[in-house]
């Protein structure tokens, strides 16, 4: 199965860009999930993919097949590009049985009756649903349905499959279950794989590569695991799991480490650095409430950690764990503990491995800035 | 509970799989054939929508008939219609009649909205049921059956007159004009008001209740404001509608010599042994002008009106008010309405089918006959007419749902560039009178090179093509929320598996919107088997529908005719409206 190469993909709708030129590559057989918030851009990347949406500019290829490519005024309409898609609503046309729905792209393909029954069989029975192939999609549960867009996006065998937030309506509970199961469907097929979702955790789980997108930009591609544990940027340290963000100033900066005074304390850290850091840029630190640790004030310290003294306000028991909000100057600061039961003044115990620095970003939203400013 | 079934073993798929391509669809010079189909809607609806509109402007200008060779450009035509013809005076005329209407029809409409939507009066279920009788009886016959009961030597004028020595109202005045129009058309500013009222939030008057309202002060200051964009759009649809409409005027205006826009034109082109045709074509001019004009304000109103309704939650079900005594004032005035305004003179009408003479001086159950009847089916150019009206409205309400359904999806579910225009082409009609699309018609078929035009002059297509243009914009806008109602993403799943656009129309969309289809067609057959206007200039002696000839009868003073071919009409009206729903329902049940 071949590549999808995107590049300079644009999309203007009115006089708003909706999509900056966003270029990327998915590998043969790669599950590979567009993770956003609402608006971000992931949606229409996809539609235009699978040519619901014409780009403004940009060139789509998947392996040798140039979909769409402005230099030269090429534009392969949906129904030409044999690709697999299922919807967030699934989409199954209401006045066809599942096998009827399932034909439909064999009849368009004029596949032979005999082979068609063949493969309507079996995706159907990929998808468990071979005993409900002449009951019509509204007498299936939510579940049932979303297996049977599936079948219908697979039966023909398509190039690539286009998934658009398929489990968002799924409940909570199926919702997980129909994750590992898409997941392994998915790397038993090996079918180059695009997927859509503005749940983390979804991408997290499933993906082989995430491309964290915000405002028509990608932020980050990378694999889950590069994601979560060196986000590119202060945005992606934010969308994907929980931050802690400080503000600083660089005040000495010498090789692979830099000296950042924070501004809420005055205090001083010592902080690796991957990329240029000069004295005076403003910076933002940014670490997870789970790399972190309490210890009481005066207790032993190993060396190389960052500490910072700050006082417990809340705590709240989530069962797994207890998170504690602590204020540090006019910051609230959330930490992950096993430990319950601390309270006052506490040293707040940073690894030096956990700490990331970026340069001055807001990322914060205004309600919750207003929410979390301590004013007391 | 639904569970996740296993998935295959792995060895099972590795095997090669075999490929389906996607299907090609060909073009022709770059385009396909879903743009073919998009162009070819366009185009035959410019033809139809522009073949009344620029023969007539041109027309206006013109110095001598359009057919007529050596014609020269003049505005002669618009000075002679204000000097000579005293369009003037018809003018005014017409304004003080669509004035006087749309009050009466506030008059009428509003109270009884909020009375049968929002109050506890008895037997609302009825009344908001009778509110749907115009949708089987056209004006044509309303006016009819007022003249028999309340005109001057109509049924019940007569007893009045005995009783009181003195008749103390006079119908064939621009008030009596008024008052009949506005009983017509107050259902259709009542559905405005009470489709408002029922939307509306009901926590809103809770509020008012909590804070100490009473039922009169929840409705003066809660519900009639609330009840301010539906009057205001309804009155300006209800001003359009008396502006351009024909049957009343003509019937009450012209015996007394009253002339509104519409029966202007009625009398310059067909009474008049050599009709000028630059003055009605600078009459139709300005008509359309002001009607346009007006349904643009109503397009602009109904855009407002929306972003209005949007806004509020989900449905509640109001707490109804009790008026006490008072609501028995209500009734009485409601069912005056229905039982003066409508059941008194369409029964009046289906008796005096029925009877030689119909005047209380002599019991008329003494003087049954079926002559009228039997005189119509005598004559076979009055059979004719029956028998052209429903060949009009079955293959007019066929062909009509057929170019609306594909003008409503091509506007809201294609590509094209020009969808929008499609869809004001297809709601253009809307600003048209019945009269001016007869007019126009027949100047463009008589405007066609090489004689084409008698290919369809004087046949029954003529009178389709004219029904069907007026009907054009209700279907379209019948079907248009169907089609607003159907995922976007069914379409958009046919097209990734490989339907071009015209085969997920006709796979996809044709299917989920049979029903919507099928509502349509009943309405538009049912608009066509009441419309007449522009078979006025179209038609031929034997392409006369019910309409025209019931006016024939009329003239010539066959009022027991005209009362028996109402009657056919309205029963033929209301057999294929039951008929239809009756399918409709089995369809449904199945």
């Amino acid at each position: 199965m071949p590549d999808v190469v995107v590049k300079n993909l644009r999309k203007d709708f009115g006089g708003n860009t909706v999509l900056h030129e966003v270029s990327f590559t998915i590998k043969d057989g790669e599950f590979f999930t567009l993770l956003g918030p609402s608006g971000c851009g992931k949606s229409t990347t996809l539609s235009c993919l699978a040519g619901l949406e014409q780009p403004t500019s940009g060139s789509i290829a998947v392996g040798n097949t140039v979909l769409v490519d402005d230099s030269s005024n090429k534009f392969v309409p949906p129904e030409e590009r044999n690709l697999g898609m299922v919807f967030q609503s699934y989409a199954l046309w209401p006045h066809m049985t599942l096998a009827e729905n399932l034909a439909m792209p064999l009849n368009i393909r004029k596949v032979p009756k005999a082979e068609q029954k063949t493969l309507i069989h079996d995706a159907l029975d990929k998808v468990g649903l071979v005993h409900l192939a002449h009951r019509y999609p509204h007498q299936l549960s939510g579940g049932q349905q979303q297996r049977v867009a599936l079948a219908r996006a697979l039966v023909y065998s398509p190039k690539v499959l286009l998934l658009d937030e398929p489990l968002s309506n799924l409940d909570a509970k199926l919702r997980e279950q129909a994750r590992v199961w898409l997941k392994r469907l998915q790397s038993e097929l090996g079918i180059t794989t695009v997927y859509v979702t503005h749940d983390q955790e979804e991408a997290l789980a499933m993906s082989d590569r995430i491309a964290v997108m915000s405002n028509g930009h990608m932020l980050q591609v990378a694999p889950p695991h590069e994601i979560y544990e060196r986000p590119a940027t202060a945005e992606v340290a934010a969308f994907i799991g929980r931050s802690n963000f400080i503000d600083g100033t660089v005040i000495s900066a010498r090789g692979g480490a830099a000296t950042v005074r924070l501004d809420e304390s005055g205090e001083t850290i010592n902080v690796a650095v991957s990329e240029q850091a000069a004295t005076g840029d403003l910076v933002t630190v940014a670490f997870r409430p789970e790399k972190v640790f309490l210890t009481n004030r005066g207790a032993e310290l190993p060396t190389d950690a960052i500490v910072l003294n700050a006082d417990i306000m809340t705590t709240s028991y989530v069962g797994s764990r207890y998170e504690y909000d602590l204020k540090y100057g006019s910051k609230t600061l959330l930490v992950d503990s096993t430990a319950g039961g601390l309270t006052g003044g506490v040293q707040l115990v940073v690894p030096a491995e956990a700490v990331r620095l970026y340069p001055r970003a807001n990322v914060v939203s205004k309600d919750v800035a207003e929410l979390m400013a301590v004013t007391h | 509970m639904t569970t996740i079934p296993e998935t295959r073993p792995a060895a099972q798929v590795a095997a090669p799989r075999p490929e389906y391509p996607a299907p090609k669809y060909r073009r022709i010079l770059g385009a396909d054939r879903s743009q073919l189909l998009f162009w070819a809607t366009i185009i035959i609806l410019a033809l139809l929508v522009l073949a009344p509109v620029i023969p007539t402007l041109y027309q206006s200008v013109l110095d001598r008939p359009l057919y007529e060779e050596g014609g020269l450009f003049t505005t002669e035509n618009f000075t002679r219609l204000f000097t000579e013809a005293n369009f003037g005076s018809v003018a005014l005329n017409t304004i003080l009649f669509a004035v006087m209407t749309t009050v009466m029809t506030l008059l009428i409409a509003v109270p009884m909205a909020i009375v049968v939507i929002r109050t506890n009066i008895p037997g609302r279920k009825f009344f908001g049921a009778a509110m749907q009788w115009p949708f089987f009886i056209s004006s044509l016959i309303l006016g009819f059956g007022w003249i028999t009961m309340y005109g001057p030597a109509g049924f019940a004028s007569v007893e009045v007159r005995r009783i009181l020595g003195f008749l103390p109202w006079d119908l064939y005045t621009l008030p009596g004009m008024a008052l009949t129009e506005a009983v017509a058309l107050a259902p259709i500013a009542y559905l405005f008001c009470a489709n408002a009222l029922r939307n509306s939030d009901a926590s809103l008057e809770g509020a008012a209740q909590t804070v100490g309202a009473g039922p009169f002060r929840i409705l003066w200051s809660v519900i009639i404001p609330m009840l301010r964009p539906p009057i205001v759009y309804s009155s300006v649809l209800v001003f359009s509608m008396s502006i351009e409409t024909l049957s009343i005027p003509l019937l009450y205006g012209q015996p007394v010599d009253i002339t509104v826009f519409a029966t202007f034109l009625y009398k310059n082109g067909l009474q008049s042994v050599d009709p000028d045709y630059g003055i009605l074509g600078a009459a139709s001019v300005i008509i359309l002008l002001v009607t346009v004009l007006l349904v643009a304000v109503q397009a602009k109103l109904l855009k407002d009106a929306k972003r209005f309704v949007s806004v509020r939650g989900k449905a509640t079900r109001p707490r109804l008010l009790d008026l006490g005594w008072i609501k028995w004032l209500a009734v009485a005035f409601i069912t005056i309405y229905v039982v003066i305004g409508a059941l008194v003179p369409i029964l009046g009408l289906v008796m005096r089918s029925f009877t030689k003479i119909f005047t209380p001086l002599q019991n008329p159950l003494l003087s049954l006959t079926l002559g009228n009847y039997q005189r119509i089916f005598e004559f076979p150019a009055y059979v004719g007419s029956i028998r052209n009206s429903l060949i009009v409205a079955a293959v007019g309400a066929v062909l009509v749902s057929v170019l609306a359904v594909v003008a409503v999806v091509v506007s809201k579910r294609s590509t094209f560039r020009y969808r929008k225009v499609i869809e004001y082409l297809a709601l253009a009609p809307q600003a048209m009178p019945g009269l001016i699309i007869g007019i126009g018609l027949f100047w463009a078929f008589a405007f066609l090179p090489f004689n084409m035009g008698s290919l369809l002059q004087g046949t029954i297509w003529a009178i389709i093509i004219g029904f069907g243009l007026r009907a054009l914009p209700s279907a379209f806008g019948s079907i248009s929320p169907a089609v607003m109602q159907i995922g976007e993403e069914l379409d958009n799943a046919a097209r990734v598996n490989g339907a071009d656009w015209l085969k997920m129309f006709l796979r996809i969309l044709v299917k989920l919107l049979t029903p919507a289809f099928v509502a349509a067609m009943v309405l538009t057959f049912v608009v066509m088997m009441k419309e007449y206007s522009p078979a006025i200039f179209l038609g031929s002696a034997d392409t006369a529908v019910i309409g025209t000839t019931m006016l024939e009868l009329w003239v010539q003073g066959n009022t027991g005719s005209v009362a028996a071919l109402a009657t056919i009409q309205i029963i033929i009206t209301a057999v294929f409206v039951g008929i239809a729903g009756l399918l409709m329902k089995g369809k449904k049940d199945a």
